[in-house]
């Protein structure tokens, strides 16, 4: 069985699908940042396939910013996520509601 | 020009003496109530001589130039396209006749109110008032149009006010105000003369396009000449039509300046002011004004009655309506004369009687004779009025020296009561030989001013033909029977018999100040009568006119032909005629001479024989007819007739129609609810439910469509990322469905 660009594809789905659920139904404020991890892994894995499979080096060059960013996103986040935490004593992000109309 | 260049001096120095007198004047007399008067007065007194001295160099002047009118422009005061009116003074044998007459006896009488006024403590105020009267009189016999005649027939208007009114704060026994009533009488009533003048001179305008006297005559006798008719826009008049009702209204403004009927009631009043105005203003010169007038237009008077153009409804024309007032006026006042106890309301009366005597001779187209009348009445009347003002003060003086240590009866004493006084003679020598002769001129005893002036005006009425002439006459002839008999009565009772009263028995003989100007005056009132004496027989006359040599005869007459043109208008046109000559009618002057001596001795000797011993004691004429008089006349007409009815128009006026409808019905209700209807409908439906509507309603509905949106805001992350997650499919599935598909 060769390993074709479609596994690669469908995996990247299912990696994404998983993150997204994650974000959407989990209460953990560090699981959804995972699930967002997973998520931002699965749309670099899904470059990384194309660039192999197309031969362009596009889809890699993109890869590097994209974990550059996560990279930045997970450290404010983090910053965000432990401050909340030392004033409602709480990372479950039902109970931060704030911007509710 | 030359010496007539100084004819802006006559108003410059009454002026003077108004502004010193008005400005510090006071002053003068608060300081030191002794130099402060005599510098207040004589100051005064100066300024009327220096205007007397202008006046007589004017004379002269004319004299050296042919006697021709010369008109002095002193600037231009209006000019409004047509409209031309200058400050002009014109000087002419007329006008200096009033000025000497004015300048002559005010400063006589200046002089005399320098005596008469001492201890008045607003003596400095008296003299500005009469350098003020002064000052307008002038500019009314100066003025070279009738619009300068009318501010000065204004101006002596106000300083009557002013002077009736002098002492407005005296009170009667009941608490009147009669001085200041007395003065506000005056003025209401010259206003219906006054605006009969206004009347006349817009009419004058309109139809000669000019005021100034030349030009008015000229056109006047060019359109007569002409016989066109007179344009008013759309219509159409007659000259003598359009001239009867200016010479009408003329009349009219005549008789509430000098006082004929129905507007003489004030003069009587007016006699509350000092004396010395009552000799000035009420007897010598402002009441002379209406005179004036009529002589200065004698122009359209004479066109008048040989146009004979007659007055609607009446059917006399207007000049004869003059005539027949003055004489009525005449009998009428003296009539009036025999019932009044007031030694100056008897003079008063005496007053209105000889202007209408004047008015009478100029209706008649007797100018000459008028103004004669004028010149020698201002020399007698003010000469009386002075010398009752010296009765009064001898009056006072008694009752001052009496009154010392009880003044009970203060209040009650009237020191111009007739009936207080009596046996004046033997205490006051020099006041009642001077209003003995006074008394005598006015009576028209020869040879006396008053006989010729008086004998030429009956002369006039007798000599001419139709029935207009000889009721004047008749009615003249009655009141110069009047004025002989209740100047006999007052004589009676001022200086005969016994002193009634205890303030008449200490009278005395006022200060030579007083005195000396009523001796000058005497004097005037004797030999007054020369200025024009007339010749006695038509033989004497015609060798004069023969020789061109006149003489002393007749000098006013010829003094004023240069300003009263002598002309006679025919229907083919002007005709220049001499004056008609007058030699003495040996009859009339019979006639007025005895029955003025009979007049005279029936009340010394007949009528208030052995009356007047106490001074309660009744007229004789009190139980006659002659009595109604008293009560019957004008006033009476006016407060019982024609005030109630006034008064009510004025309510009617004043509360119906402009207080009920004009501002309750027109102003409240129409404009101001209007008003109010349309504010609240811009208020209330425009603004609040309109414009506040729609700001309002466009909230509500951003309120009410946030208010749903706001639902959609959870503040759950996973909501938001849901969206997101929803969006992005969405925009997956648009972007690739036609490749799928």
């Amino acid at each position: 069985m060769e390993l074709t660009i479609n596994w690669y594809i469908a995996l990247s789905a299912i990696l994404f699908s998983l993150g997204a659920l994650g974000v959407l139904l989990r209460r953990n404020a560090i699981i959804v940042f995972m699930s967002i991890e997973m998520m931002l892994n699965a749309a670099n894995l899904a470059f990384v396939a194309f660039a192999r499979h197309l031969g362009d080096l596009d889809g890699q060059v993109l890869v590097f910013f994209v974990i550059t960013v996560a990279a930045a996103e997970v450290a404010v986040g983090l910053a965000l996520i432990v401050t909340i935490f030392r004033s409602k004593k709480s990372i479950n992000i039902d109970e931060i509601n704030l911007m509710k109309g | 020009m030359g010496i007539f260049s100084i004819a802006p001096l006559l108003l410059v120095f009454p002026l003077i003496g108004v502004l010193f007198n008005g400005l510090v004047g006071r002053r003068f007399v608060e300081y030191n109530r002794e130099t402060g008067e005599k510098w207040s007065g004589w100051f005064g007194s100066v300024m009327a001589l220096s205007a007397l001295a202008v006046a007589v160099a004017l004379l002269f002047a004319l004299a050296g130039h042919e006697f021709h009118a010369e008109i002095v422009v002193l600037f231009d005061w209006i000019h409004v396209g047509d409209f031309y009116v200058p400050w002009a003074m014109q000087i002419d044998t007329l006008s200096v006749t009033m000025m000497l007459v004015v300048t002559g006896v005010g400063s006589l009488i200046h002089i005399y109110a320098i005596g008469y006024m001492h201890g008045d403590p607003n003596f400095s105020r008296f003299f500005t008032y009469l350098n003020l009267f002064l000052f307008f009189m002038l500019i009314l016999v100066t003025g070279n149009n009738y619009l300068m005649l009318f501010v000065g027939w204004e101006g002596v208007g106000l300083c009557s006010f002013l002077l009736i009114g002098f002492w407005f704060d005296r009170v009667n026994a009941k608490g009147e105000a009669m001085n200041a009533n007395a003065a506000r009488k005056a003025f209401v009533a010259n206003r219906v003369g006054d605006l009969a003048m206004i009347l006349a001179m817009s009419l004058t305008f309109w139809t000669f396009k000019s005021l100034e006297f030349a030009p008015v005559f000229d056109s006047a006798v060019e359109m007569f000449e002409s016989g066109h008719m007179v344009q008013f826009g759309a219509f159409e008049a007659t000259l003598g039509g359009v001239l009867t009702a200016i010479t009408a209204l003329f009349l009219m403004g005549a008789a509430g300046k000098s006082a004929q009927i129905p507007l003489y009631v004030w003069l009587p009043d007016a006699m509350a002011g000092p004396t010395p105005v009552s000799a000035l203003i009420h007897a010598a010169t402002m009441v002379t004004s209406g005179i004036y007038l009529i002589v200065r237009s004698n122009v359209l008077f004479e066109i008048v009655r040989e146009s004979g153009t007659l007055l609607p409804g009446i059917g006399i024309s207007s000049p004869d309506l003059v005539a027949l007032t003055g004489a009525a006026t005449a009998v009428f006042a003296g009539l009036i004369a025999f019932t009044q106890f007031d030694i100056k309301k008897v003079l008063a009366y005496s007053t209105v009687s000889q202007l209408g005597f004047m008015i009478a001779a100029v209706g008649m187209g007797a100018y000459v004779a008028g103004m004669f009348h004028l010149i020698t009445h201002a020399f007698f009347k003010a000469l009386l009025f002075l010398s009752s003002g010296s009765v009064i003060h001898g009056m006072e003086h008694g009752h001052h020296h009496i009154s010392h240590g009880h003044h009970d009866d203060h209040d009650h004493f009237d020191p111009q009561d007739m009936r207080t006084m009596g046996g004046l003679r033997h205490k006051m020598r020099t006041t009642y030989i001077v209003y003995m002769i006074g008394s005598l001129a006015l009576a028209g005893i020869v040879p006396l001013a008053g006989f010729w002036s008086k004998d030429e005006i009956l002369a006039h009425a007798s000599k001419n033909p139709g029935p207009i002439f000889f009721t004047v006459y008749i009615m003249l002839t009655v009141a110069a029977f009047c004025t002989a008999f209740y100047m006999g009565r007052q004589l009676k009772m001022v200086f005969f018999g016994k002193p009634r009263h205890a303030a008449a028995e200490h009278a005395e003989e006022s200060s030579p100040l007083m005195t000396r100007p009523l001796m000058i005056l005497a004097a005037l009132a004797v030999f007054g009568g020369l200025l024009n004496f007339p010749f006695f027989s038509e033989a004497a006359y015609e060798a004069a006119h023969e020789a061109h040599d006149y003489g002393i005869n007749l000098a006013l007459e010829h003094w004023l032909e240069h300003s009263i043109p002598s002309f006679e208008l025919t229907e083919e046109g002007i005709v220049h005629m001499p004056h008609t000559p007058t030699w003495i009618q040996f009859d009339v002057a019979a006639i007025s001479t005895v029955l003025a001596v009979l007049a005279l001795l029936a009340a010394v000797f007949l009528v208030y024989r052995n009356r007047w011993q106490t001074a309660d004691e009744r007229d004789p004429l009190q139980s006659t007819p002659i009595w109604w008089m008293a009560v019957l006349p004008f006033d009476t007409l006016y407060m019982k007739g024609i005030i109630p009815l006034f008064n009510r128009l004025a309510d009617f006026l004043g509360y119906t129609i402009d207080w009920d409808l004009w501002h309750n019905f027109f102003h409240e209700r129409v404009i101001r609810d209007t008003f109010v209807g349309f504010s609240n409908f811009a208020s209330d439906v425009l603004d609040r439910q309109g414009v506040d509507g729609l700001v309002n309603g466009a909230g509500q509905v951003a309120r009410w469509l946030s208010g749903g949106l706001r639902l959609s805001q959870t503040g759950y992350a996973r909501t938001y990322a849901l969206g997101i997650l929803l969006g992005t499919v969405a925009l997956l599935a648009y972007f690739l469905w036609p490749a799928i598909f």
